[in-house]
């Protein structure tokens, strides 16, 4: 029973980052209509940068303020270099992030090595839970990814530029008529989603290993948290990802990992089939 | 000259060089880039697959790596365990891709776009990891190897695939017949309907096109093309994978099909050369090769979405006004991509 409640809370750890990430995930697909299949490497370049910048400055906690900067102005970047020249043939875009997700993967693999690290937990102890003996830095991941989740709904939800992409989400062109700078909000929301999967990827750090293929095993479980939540929809997109990865977490304490995996895939699947907006359908995007 | 003729002509050269190529690569020493020429090849089954989806019916898949999984574990798990012939083993793996197909194409083509892109990834997520997991009798990750049956055996005439230039000509055979069969679906009446399907569903609906049924329909032809491509790979390489399954794979077959021309009857075999060739000579000196396929994946979306050649076909129109020989390349219509 101690065995279930441990993996049952690992489940909700995981979830809460993964939310992050697919947070990050939905909320481009929501403006953008872009599916970004770089998005999992997204995460594995916030895992890498975490790793590099703590280990150079000896600060985990400098890690984790400077790699969501890094990320924003990647995702700028690469905003402006990939995603909107090839955004007018917003099919085409899955194909445009796929070429992406291969240069990322490749270029930490050049310069990082292929060697798969690990990372020492800047909080180091365990703490007595459920009669276990429990990691506090999970906990302290946990509590990080609530924060910025939070942070990201008060900002899209108090200031001016979150209620610019709201607006622009809802239909960009009444956005343009009334003189929001529709094409600077995508970039800025483009840029935001992969600072989320970055900082995503330096909290997690500590609790997975660090290599270049690590996005790829993430992507899928983005997606399913995205699409089981409703593609665009940002609360059921948290949703889903706490409620998957507990679920998978307590499927986990039953039986091995790859059934559990193969049994969220199926249900997906019939959430597609099925609600195709989602399970919490009534909010779209 | 009209253009038409010269289509044809350059089509007609393909072939003829393509069947020569082992005469010359032999004589030249290049034993070795005949297997490659095979692999091209066979490859590009699997991209003119993604091909017929993308751009005759306007489908992106994301997961055709599946049906060539199936093809490859239906031949090398008939061989292994039932020790059936080479021709049997192959028909035995498409028929298994084709069968998976039928059944996931029922569930998948109900959706468009997006929708259709993910849940074809999640069809060849769920079975990758179920092939995972059989190890005893997939092999898992370290694939299982097999000994090839021999293509022919009449008595005392006795045709194997241990000669790189028999099996390089049984892959070319294989692989022309499936390419003019998918030119004569692309002229037919069922072609013509997926491309009014591509253009426009619902106009093509209305006038009394099922559009539901001809997708899925391309959807089987599309599972049979990849069958085919697995089923050669396994016995070209007397080896299956799981790997071979991961949407990875699928992925790399798109960008082969976008590189080389979306909708054209040779782009998807223009496309697999250049990039496997790039590969070939590239992996050598620059170990991150991937680098640059990502790039010009990239380049080739924003600056020539058609593709070579869909860019080469444009000229064509420039210059001669006429019409192609060619299905024309696909232009993805606005209204299908909201």
């Amino acid at each position: 029973m101690d065995l279930v409640f441990a993996l049952a809370i690992n489940g909700l750890v995981w979830g809460l980052i993964i939310a992050l990430i697919a947070l990050g995930l939905s909320i481009i697909f929501g403006l953008l209509d872009i599916i970004n299949v770089a998005h999992g490497d997204f995460f594995m370049v916030g895992t890498v940068a975490g790793l590099l910048v703590a280990e150079r400055t000896g600060s985990f906690w400098l890690a984790i303020a400077t790699v969501p900067i890094v990320g924003f102005l990647l995702g700028l970047l690469i905003e402006r270099l990939v995603i909107r020249p090839s955004a007018r043939l917003a099919s085409l875009t899955i194909v445009t992030t796929f070429g992406l997700s291969m240069i990322l993967q490749e270029s930490v693999r050049a310069t990082f090595g292929a060697q798969p690290r690990r990372m020492a937990a800047p909080v180091q102890g365990t703490v007595p839970l459920f009669g276990l003996d429990y990691e506090i830095y999970r906990l302290v991941a946990a509590g990080f990814a609530i924060v910025c989740l939070v942070a990201f709904f008060l900002f899209l939800n108090r200031t001016k530029l979150g209620t610019w992409i709201r607006a622009v989400r809802h239909d960009h062109e009444t956005a343009t008529a009334l003189g929001i700078p529709v094409t600077r909000v995508c970039a800025f929301t483009f840029a935001l989603g992969t600072a989320l999967a970055l900082i995503g990827g330096a909290i997690a750090a500590p609790i997975t290993t660090v290599e270049f293929r690590t996005g790829v095993d993430i992507l899928p479980f983005c997606f399913m948290a995205v699409v089981i939540g409703g593609l665009g929809n940002l609360q059921g997109t948290i949703a889903a990802a706490v409620l998957l990865a507990v679920l998978e977490g307590l499927v986990t304490s039953v039986t091995d990992p790859t059934i559990a995996r193969i049994a969220s895939l199926a249900v997906m699947c019939a959430v597609l089939l099925l609600r195709p907006r989602g399970l919490f359908a009534g909010a779209t995007r | 000259m009209s253009r038409a003729v010269i289509d044809r002509c350059a089509l007609a050269a393909v072939v003829v060089l393509l069947a020569a190529a082992p005469w010359a690569l032999n004589a030249l020493g290049a034993t070795f880039w005949v297997s490659v020429l095979a692999e091209i090849l066979i490859w590009s089954l699997l991209a003119a697959s993604v091909n017929l989806l993308l751009g005759y019916v306007g489908l992106l898949s994301f997961g055709q790596a599946l049906y060539f999984g199936f093809g490859m574990y239906g031949t090398a798990l008939s061989v292994t365990h039932w020790g059936v012939g080479f021709w049997s083993a192959l028909a035995i793996g498409v028929l298994a891709a084709v069968a998976m197909a039928a059944v996931a194409g029922a569930l998948a083509v109900r959706l468009t776009w997006h929708y259709f892109a993910i849940i074809t990834v999640i069809f060849s997520l769920i079975f990758y990891f179920l092939a995972m997991s059989a190890k005893p009798l997939t092999g898992g990750d370290d694939g299982l190897s097999f000994s090839a049956p021999p293509v022919f055996d009449l008595g005392g005439f006795k045709l194997t695939l241990g000669d790189p230039t028999t099996q390089y000509y049984v892959v070319f055979l294989i692989c022309l017949a499936c390419f003019a069969l998918k030119a004569l679906l692309a002229r037919s009446p069922l072609g013509l309907a997926f491309m009014a399907i591509r253009e426009n569903d619902r106009r093509a609906s209305l006038i009394g096109i099922n559009v539901y049924l001809m997708r899925w329909t391309a959807f089987v032809i599309a599972g049979a093309l990849a069958g085919v491509g697995g089923a050669l790979f396994a016995m070209f390489g007397r080896y299956a994978s799981a790997s071979y399954m991961v949407y990875h794979v699928s992925g790399e077959a798109v960008v082969w099909t976008i590189v080389g021309g979306t909708g054209t009857l040779l782009g998807p075999f223009v496309g697999t050369a250049l990039l496997i060739l790039f590969r070939e000579f590239v992996s050598s000196i620059w170990e991150s090769y991937l680098i640059g396929v990502g790039a010009i994946v990239i380049l080739v979306v924003i600056f020539a979405p058609e593709g070579v050649v869909g860019a080469w076909m444009r000229l064509g129109r420039r210059s001669d006004g006429g019409e192609t020989a060619d299905a024309e390349p696909a232009t993805i219509p606005a209204e299908a991509a909201k």
